[in-house]
């Protein structure tokens, strides 16, 4: 497999699309097979084989149409990174490295932009007197080898893991390194030593090779970041926000949220929607069971029955949506809304003083419009913990059963009011577990008007619940066990 | 139609240049009367060099189940077709012992038995003579072939058609990998049934549910949306030869704006072929109000899709009268 394609492979990994190592295989088999000449049927074939979904099929396009407008010929000099400016759409401000380089040779001829044509010296290429300087930077340059220059440059920029670059911002940073990598500080130096010797055209020779090449790297630095940049930097993007406290994601964030919580969400129900169990009652499949009992003369030892049971958890969320954890409430909802989408079976409930069911919203509406909606229709009020318990008892305790979890999102802190310990007790009773998430820390348990303390003993679990990496390990363990 | 002539061109030309394959294979869908872009052929030109099952999906009524009978036609090869519903086991995909047959022989072989064991001394000696008879009331001859191990046995290249695998099971996805990926079945009590001739696999989707990464890792994933216009155009020309130029062009036209709108159900390319049929059935000329309301559940299927077009049939015809060659 060659590398253009591998490169191509972990773009497509980081646009979301999850190629494995067989499909990696197989596109590798279509390559060999159509071959890079033919694009649009290259698309097509390789579509097929990576993407497997319409989202990936999009991504698929996206990146497909990135990535080859930068390599045309990839499979003749991969190595080389030789951008062909023939389908030249892209609009990067950067130019490209075979160009760049290019005027190495072309800066012996004294046209050069950017050295300020400050390149006198005549033919450089078999010049003897940069030779055996002690930098071999400088000796490469002096040599004027361009698949050379390419080769150094690839291998310092793997040693400083190009690859990595996530953001724009690095560009310079990681420009430096591989200049320095390259053996830039002798270069530097022989520099100085050129001019306090007066060797003034050799000194300008050698800044003006030295600027060609770091535009060069600056270049391949680009490049890479248009790669995989788009893709990572999402990822970065998303890493970080799974560990950030819930109260400081930023409003903006909100969207790419979504789509993290709602990934998490599916992936969280899918480990977990296979579950299915044989019931032993209900209509008795007589064929089977006849089949089955061939051996025994018929006689039925084994039983076989039709209905088959979804075992799938029964959920009631109850979200405190008041002024003190509004911040949170906003993900907390948005978490509810995504796993209202997923799982079949969540009633959510919003309260800050008086409590009520907002599952039909939350099935109605895009969660842009139903979440501030559930935090007008019931926040802003005090937390009345007592109140809204009363609520909860009144609208669905009797359909509390053993088979049902019930979360409640909330800080505990009840504004003085009786928190109605009593009825989490019933529920608990009832209930197959009580989870209780606050996203306050522990050591703030039982300050002020908190009431965690007494309210933790009645609960199953009772966690501290303040990024969405932490949200997620509670919801792994609550449909793990159910 | 001489498809084995079909046949022997095709396996020439895949070993040629792809680029000339495919298009080979695109114009052999056309005289078989499927009209399909490079997308499709791409597909089946893929699924033949990589021996890979195509998962094709897309909204109903595009052609998806079309396209295997299609190939089976220009391939001329056999199509083994499989409808997947909730429930289907194993026994009706897969193969089933001959229950009947087994119950049968034994009872008719029951008098044979004194011979067999004649000679015999005492109750090992008896199962050691039993024993040499082998498991022969196990074995290929009470081994009632389903779909699957139909195609597999099949002395000759079939198509193997698994239609709405979405409506099937999670179990019987996982029956169905070890078929995708080596082309073999193993039965427990005789072993591993290995394809004789690989079949060219299609699986239908609706996507009324995701399939699971591992079958989707096993195979070529081929989307099929509606058509656009020029498409729908050549499909009809091909399915409904007689209906004027206009009068196709004006009637593909609707139903392309009909897609545009909020349906419950959008029009199928074949709603368009049966609503092309009526049109020509109807001696219309050209689309007018009066008409199209008259036919127009013949696209739409459902009474609030249509009570909400009524209005807008007037403004969808005036567009669609604009349509010149």
């Amino acid at each position: 497999m060659d590398k253009a394609l591998a490169e191509f492979v972990e773009m497509l990994r980081y646009s979301d699309v999850p190629v494995t190592i067989k499909e990696t295989v197989d596109a590798a088999n279509t390559v060999r097979l159509i071959g890079y000449q033919d694009r649009g049927l290259l698309k097509i074939a390789l579509s097929q084989v990576m993407a497997k979904t319409i989202e990936e099929h999009e991504a698929f396009d996206r990146c497909f149409d990135e990535f080859f407008s930068y390599r045309i010929n990839p499979d003749f000099a991969p190595e080389e990174e030789i951008a062909d400016p023939e389908e030249d759409g892209n609009g990067e401000e950067n130019g490209n490295e075979a160009d760049v380089l290019d005027r190495l040779d072309q800066g012996s001829g004294g046209i050069n932009p950017t050295s300020g044509g400050g390149q006198g010296g005549g033919g450089l290429s078999g010049s003897p007197s940069g030779s055996g300087s002690g930098s071999p930077l400088v000796d490469l340059l002096e040599r004027n080898d361009r698949t050379e220059i390419t080769m150094t440059m690839q291998s310092a920029a793997g040693a400083v893991e190009l690859q990595n670059i996530v953001l724009m911002t690095q560009r310079g940073l990681y420009s430096r390194r591989i200049m320095e990598q390259m053996g830039l500080n002798e270069a530097n130096k022989e520099l100085f030593r050129r001019e306090r010797e007066g060797d003034e055209t050799g000194a300008r020779r050698l800044s003006g090779r030295l600027d060609i090449l770091f535009e060069a790297v600056r270049d391949l630095v680009d490049r890479q970041l248009a790669f995989t940049a788009t893709g990572k930097s999402k990822q970065f993007r998303q890493d970080i926000l799974k560990n950030v406290r819930l109260s400081n994601v930023e409003q903006r964030d909100f969207k790419h949220m979504r789509e993290l919580v709602r990934r998490m969400a599916k992936r969280l129900t899918d480990l977990n929607s296979r579950v299915r169990k044989v019931k032993n009652r209900g209509h008795l499949d007589i064929r089977k069971t006849m089949r089955r009992n061939v051996a025994y003369d018929g006689v039925m030892f084994e039983t076989h029955w039709k209905q088959k049971q979804k075992d799938r958890p029964k959920v009631m969320a109850v979200c405190d949506v008041s002024g003190s954890v509004a911040q949170v409430a906003r993900f907390l909802l948005l978490f509810l809304y995504s796993l209202n989408e997923v799982l079949p079976k969540v009633r959510s409930f919003a309260f800050s003083g008086t409590l009520g069911e907002v599952t039909d919203n939350f099935n109605k509406m895009s969660p842009e419009d139903a979440i501030p909606l559930a935090i007008e229709k019931f926040g802003g009020r005090s937390t009345d913990y007592g109140r809204a318990m009363e609520d909860f008892k009144e609208l669905c305790l009797d359909e509390i059963d053993n088979r049902t979890t019930v979360i409640f999102l909330g800080d505990g802190r009840s504004n003085g009011a009786d928190p109605r310990i009593d009825i989490l007790k019933e529920v608990k009773q009832r209930a197959k577990r009580v989870i209780w998430l606050n996203p306050e820390r522990k050591s703030a348990w039982g300050s002020g008007d908190s009431e965690m303390l007494r309210i933790a003993p009645y609960c199953t679990t009772a966690e501290t619940c303040n990024t969405l990496g932490k949200l997620e390990l509670i919801i792994r363990d609550l449909l793990k066990s159910s | 139609m001489n498809n084995n002539k079909n046949w022997n061109c095709y396996v020439t030309l895949i070993d040629k240049d792809p680029a000339a394959a495919i298009e080979e294979i695109r114009a052999g869908f056309e005289t078989a009367g499927y009209i399909c872009d490079r997308h499709i052929a791409t597909s089946i030109y893929l699924s033949q060099k990589l021996d890979k099952p195509i998962l094709v999906e897309g909204p109903p009524g595009v052609g998806k189940t079309e396209l295997a009978k299609a190939s089976s036609e220009i391939f001329a090869s056999p199509l083994i077709r499989l409808q997947c519903y909730e429930g289907l086991d194993e026994s009706k995909a897969l193969y089933e012992w001959k229950y009947g047959k087994q119950l049968l022989y034994t009872q008719i072989l029951k008098e044979k038995l004194g011979d067999l064991l004649e000679g015999a001394v005492g109750l090992e000696a008896s199962m050691d003579k039993l024993h040499e008879f082998g498991d022969s009331f196990y074995s290929e001859k009470f081994l009632e072939a389903r779909p699957l191990l139909q195609a597999l046995k099949s002395e000759e290249k079939t198509v193997l058609l698994i239609d709405e695998i979405d409506k099937a099971d999670h179990e019987f996805e996982a029956y169905l990998l070890e078929i995708l990926s080596d082309y073999q079945i193993s039965v427990p009590e005789i072993g591993t049934i290995r394809a004789k001739n690989k079949p060219l696999v299609f699986l239908t989707s609706n996507n009324s549910r995701e399939m699971s990464d591992a079958l989707k890792r096993r195979c070529l994933h081929l989307y099929i949306p509606f058509p656009d216009t020029a498409l729908e155009r050549r499909i009809i020309q091909k399915r409904v030869p007689e209906i004027e130029e206009d009068l196709r062009n004006q009637l593909v036209s609707f139903v392309q704006q009909l897609r545009a709108q909020d349906l419950k159900k959008l029009p199928a390319v074949s709603e368009t072929i049966d609503w092309a049929r009526t049109l020509l059935l109807l001696h219309a000329e050209k689309l007018d109000v009066d008409l199209v309301r008259n036919t127009l559940n013949i696209l739409l299927k459902f009474e609030d899709d249509i009570d909400n077009m009524n209005s807008d049939v007037p403004k969808f015809i005036a567009e669609a009268l604009k349509e010149r060659v």
